[in-house]
C-alpha cells in the first residue's frame, strides 16, 4: 500500500523545533516536504536537527527580495499545504497570508502554528517551549514543592508539533472529500493547555487549586508510587526505578518478589488507604530494598511477578540498551550521500499494510535547489543561474 | 448534526480507556461520530477522581468528562458472546475502532483484528498499547508513571541532587493519543486509494521516546547522556529566576540579548556581560550558568512584570511563571474565547472546559454534546442503528449484556 500522503506536497517555512517536527511527521507518512530556508552553513546531518529534518528537501530562498517571494509563491501554486510557525505578521508581510495563498491555489491548506495564535493581545509574543511552559502553569505546578521546576526540555514543542501534524491530516481528509482547503490557526499555548485539562476542570468545576504535582498519583490511587534509587552501575549513582502499585494484588506480589521482608507486614501498610497515609515511611523502606538492586534486574523481577515497574531510562538506556525498542526496530539508520550514517528515531506506530516510509538523510540547507527549481518548477538552466546570480536563491 | 464538519460521516467505536481517551476526543471534536463502548459497569475511568462536587459517581468523574466530551456512550458487555456479536455488527458500519487494552485481550473475546477485518474490510483498528503488540515488554504492566520512566520522560526533569520529577498531566497517554490521530487519519487517507483498512500498532512507550526533544539526538551525535539541570533548559538558553516581587520569571538568552544587557548596564549591573564575546549566542548558551547568575542578581531589583513587558518589546522570549489556576483568567485565552461553557443539564449547571487547540476556518472545532452519561445512547444506537426491538434490548439488559 502506498504511504498515506504520497503525492502531497508541503511548502515548509517552519524553523526551530515544533514546526519542523510537524512537517517531519508528514514527511514520514510520505508527503514531499520542501523546506524554504535562509542561507546557513550549519551542518544538519546529526543530532536533534537531523532527527527533525530527515525525509525533507531544502532550498535556500532570499525572502527579502520580491523575486524570492515570487518564487515561493510559484511553489505554493504547485503544492497542497503551507506550514509556518511565525507570528501572524511575517506571512502577511510577504503577501502569503491565507487570503493571498488561496488566490494562488484555491484549495490550499495553510497551517500556522504560532506560539500564542494569530489573534488576541499577545499574538506578537516571542515564545519558545519554556515560555509556554511558564505561561500555562506547567513550570510552577510540575514541581516537588513550591519551587517552580517543570520539564528539562521543550515538551511543548513536541506536543505542538504532534498536534499540528494531526490537524494537518484532518484538513487533508476534509479536502480529499470536499475539495475545500482552509486556514488553521494553531496556538502552541492552547495545544499545551489541552494536556492540562484535568487541572483546569478541577478548578472550574470544584474550585480546587492545583497543588505542586510532585509524586502524587495523578491517574488512580497507588502506593507505593514513585521513583526509588537503585544500586550504582558503572560508577553512576543516578539509577532509579519507578514503581506503581495500584491494587492489593500488586502489593502482595511486590512483597513476595522482595522476599517477604518483615517490615512489609507492618499494619501501617496493609491497605491502600494506610499505605497512602504512611507513604514517607513506605517509600523509605522500599527505597532500602531498591538500593540493593540493579535497576534492570529489579524491573525484570517485579514485572515477572506482576508488579508495574520500569527503569528510569537515560539516553544510553534508550538508544543502546532497551530490548523493546530494539525488537520493534524503533531506531533506524540513515545514510549520508557523502558517506557515513547516523541512528535516528522512527514513528511510534506501524501500519499492517503500509510499509514504513524509507528514511532519507536530513538535507543541508539548499541541498535540493536543482530539484525544486528544475524538476518541480520547470525552470531552464539559464533562469536558474540568473536566480543564483541575483542571490535570490543561495547555492 | 456534524454537517460540514471535517470528520462528518465518520463513525468511530471507542473501546479505549484513559490511555486512548484523548484520541477519540480529538476526532469527536472535529465532527466524527465517536461512540464510546463501555462495559455495563462503565469505563474504569468513571471510577477515577476527582469528581464533580467531590461526590464519587460514574457520571461525575472529571477525568471521564475531559476525555469524553462530544462522544456518545453505549453500554455493551463484549466479554459476553452476544455482546461480542453486537460489537461486530456495529463494526460493520464503522470506519475506525480505537482500543487500548493489554495486547491479546480482544483476541480472547473473538474480536481480533482478523475477525474485525473479515466483518468489515474497510475498517481501521487503532490499538494503543503500553509497549505495542510485539516485543519482549509486550505484556509488561504499565500506567502513565511507568511509561514516563521507560520512555525517558522522567530522567531529565528536576534538580540534579533530587529524584527525577514526574510530569504534570498524563502526558504519555496524550502524546500516544495525538500520534494515534495522525495514524488514523493516515490510514483513512490510504484507504481512499487502497479500499481496505488496516491495523495500527501504536506503542505509548515509543510515543514517549518520540517526545523527548534532545535526549536521543544528544546521544547519537555526542554520546552524551543528558541529565537533570533544574530549570536550566538543556540548550542553555532558558532558566527560571526569582524577581523582587517574589514571582518567578522565565528568562531567555536567545534573540537580541544585547538589548537587555544595555538595560542592566544602565543600572551598573551588567557585570562582564557587555564583553563582546557575549554577543555570540552559542557562547551565551555554553556559559549559561554565569549569564543567568548575573541576570539573577539584577532581577532581585526588579519586579517580574516590569521586566516581562520590556523584554517582550525587545523581542526576548521571557514569561512570568504563572499557575495553572490563572488559566481561566488569562487575557490571551479570553480574547480567543478558548474556554467553552458546557451545560450539564443533569446537574443543572454549566462548567468551563478547555476548548479548541486550533481554529479551522472552514470546519471549526465544535461543542456537540457534554460527556455522555453511562449508557445514555445505548437504546438510540442498538435499536435505531442495529434494528433491535425494544423487547430484545430489555432482555439484553436483564442478562447484563448492555
Amino acid at each position: 500500500m502506498a504511504p498515506p500522503l504520497a503525492g502531497i506536497r508541503v511548502v515548509d517555512f517552519t524553523w526551530v523545533v515544533a514546526g519542523p517536527l510537524a512537517t517531519r511527521i508528514l514527511a514520514d507518512q510520505g508527503a514531499e516536504v520542501i523546506k524554504i530556508e535562509r542561507q546557513s552553513a550549519v551542518p544538519r546531518r546529526l543530532g536533534l536537527y537531523a532527527e527533525l529534518n530527515r525525509n525533507k528537501r531544502s532550498i535556500a530562498i532570499n525572502m527579502n527580495q520580491p523575486a524570492g517571494v515570487a518564487l515561493a509563491k510559484r511553489l505554493v501554486a504547485l503544492s497542497d499545504m503551507v506550514i509556518d510557525n511565525f507570528s501572524a505578521r511575517v506571512m502577511r508581510h510577504w503577501g502569503m497570508d491565507y487570503a493571498s495563498l488561496r488566490q494562488l491555489k484555491p484549495d490550499i491548506i495553510s497551517l500556522s502554528m504560532s506560539g500564542m495564535g494569530h489573534t488576541g493581545p499577545l499574538s506578537s509574543w516571542v515564545t519558545y517551549g519554556p515560555t509556554l511552559h511558564a505561561r500555562t502553569g506547567l513550570t510552577m505546578k510540575m514541581s516537588y514543592d513550591e519551587r517552580p521546576t517543570g520539564f528539562g526540555y521543550s515538551f511543548s514543542d513536541m506536543l505542538a508539533g504532534q498536534t499540528a501534524a494531526a490537524a494537518a491530516m484532518i484538513a487533508l481528509w476534509h479536502r480529499a472529500r470536499t475539495g475545500e482547503g482552509q486556514f488553521i490557526d494553531l496556538s502552541q499555548f492552547e495545544a499545551l493547555i489541552q494536556t492540562l485539562g484535568m487541572s483546569v476542570l478541577n478548578l472550574t468545576v470544584n474550585g480546587a487549586a492545583q497543588p505542586p504535582s510532585g509524586w502524587h498519583p495523578q491517574e488512580a490511587p497507588a502506593a507505593p508510587h514513585g521513583v526509588y534509587r537503585c544500586r550504582a552501575e558503572d560508577g553512576d549513582n543516578d539509577r532509579w526505578i519507578a514503581i506503581s502499585v495500584r491494587s492489593h494484588g500488586e502489593w502482595r506480589r511486590l512483597v513476595t518478589a522482595m522476599g517477604s521482608p518483615q517490615w512489609a507486614s507492618d499494619p501501617h501498610f496493609r491497605t491502600m488507604f494506610s499505605r497512602m497515609n504512611n507513604r514517607e515511611l513506605l517509600d523509605r523502606r522500599l527505597g532500602e530494598w531498591t538500593a540493593q538492586q540493579s535497576a534492570y534486574d529489579a524491573m525484570e523481577r517485579l514485572q515477572q511477578a506482576g508488579v508495574p515497574a520500569g527503569v528510569v531510562a537515560n539516553g544510553r538506556d534508550l538508544c543502546e540498551r532497551d530490548p523493546q525498542l530494539k525488537a520493534r526496530q524503533f531506531w533506524a539508520t540513515v545514510k549520508f550521500p557523502e558517506g557515513g550514517q547516523t541512528r535516528t528515531i522512527t514513528l511510534p506506530f506501524r501500519f499492517s499494510a503500509t510499509p514504513p516510509a524509507p528514511l532519507h538523510h536530513s538535507p543541508q540547507v539548499g541541498e535540493h535547489k536543482d530539484y525544486v527549481l528544475g524538476t518541480v518548477l520547470g525552470l531552464s538552466q539559464s533562469e536558474r543561474e540568473q536566480l543564483v546570480r541575483n542571490q535570490t536563491v543561495w547555492e | 448534526m456534524a454537517d460540514g464538519a471535517a470528520l462528518a460521516g465518520l463513525r468511530v467505536l471507542d473501546l479505549s480507556n484513559l490511555r486512548g481517551g484523548l484520541c477519540g476526543r480529538m476526532l469527536a471534536d472535529m465532527g466524527a461520530d465517536v461512540i464510546k463502548i463501555e462495559p455495563p459497569q462503565g469505563d474504569p475511568t468513571r471510577r477515577l477522581g476527582p469528581f464533580a462536587g467531590n461526590q464519587p459517581h460514574p457520571d461525575r468523574s472529571l477525568k471521564f468528562w475531559f476525555y469524553n466530551l462530544n462522544k456518545r456512550s453505549v453500554t455493551l458487555d463484549y466479554a459476553h458472546t452476544r455482546g461480542a456479536e453486537l460489537l461486530l455488527q456495529l463494526a460493520e458500519s464503522a470506519d475506525v475502532v480505537i482500543e487500548s487494552f493489554d495486547p491479546g485481550y480482544l483476541d480472547r473475546l473473538g474480536l481480533s483484528w482478523d475477525a474485525l477485518h473479515e466483518r468489515n474490510p474497510a475498517l481501521i483498528l487503532c490499538s494503543l498499547a503500553p509497549f505495542g503488540q510485539t516485543g519482549p515488554y509486550r505484556d509488561y504492566l504499565a500506567d502513565d508513571t511507568i511509561l514516563t520512566a521507560l520512555g525517558g520522560m522522567l530522567f531529565v526533569n528536576g534538580f540534579p541532587e533530587e529524584p527525577p520529577l514526574r510530569p504534570l498531566g498524563l502526558q504519555t497517554y496524550h502524546v500516544g493519543s495525538i500520534f494515534g490521530v495522525s495514524a488514523i487519519m493516515g490510514a483513512l487517507l490510504a484507504r481512499r486509494h487502497a479500499g481496505v483498512g488496516q491495523w495500527i500498532d501504536l506503542s505509548l512507550h515509543e510515543a514517549t521516546v518520540a517526545s523527548l526533544e534532545h535526549v536521543p539526538g544528544q546521544f547519537f551525535e555526542f554520546g552524551a547522556v543528558e541529565r537533570r539541570r533544574g530549570t536550566l533548559h538543556w540548550s542553555g538558553s532558558f532558566c527560571v529566576l526569582p524577581c523582587s516581587d517574589g514571582r518567578y520569571l522565565l528568562n531567555s538568552n536567545l534573540g537580541e540579548f544585547a538589548n537587555l544587557v544595555e538595560w542592566m548596564k544602565s543600572e551598573g549591573m551588567a557585570a562582564d556581560l557587555d564583553d563582546p564575546q557575549w554577543e555570540d549566542v552559542s557562547y551565551r548558551r555554553k556559559n549559561a550558568a554565569h549569564l543567568f547568575a548575573v541576570l539573577g542578581e539584577w532581577l532581585k531589583h526588579h519586579t517580574s512584570t516590569e521586566v516581562l513587558e520590556r523584554a517582550q518589546l525587545l523581542r526576548l522570549a521571557f514569561a512570568v511563571v504563572h499557575s495553572t489556576d490563572d488559566l481561566p483568567n488569562d487575557e490571551q485565552l479570553r480574547a480567543r474565547r478558548f474556554f467553552v461553557e458546557v451545560e450539564h443539564p443533569e446537574l443543572g449547571r454549566k462548567f468551563l472546559y478547555p476548548g479548541a487547540p486550533y481554529l479551522f476556518s472552514a470546519t471549526p472545532w465544535r461543542l456537540y454534546r457534554r460527556p455522555p452519561l453511562l449508557g445514555e445512547h445505548t437504546r438510540e444506537v442498538l435499536c435505531q442503528d442495529l434494528g433491535l426491538a425494544d423487547g430484545e434490548l430489555e432482555v439484553l439488559h436483564a442478562e447484563g449484556v448492555c
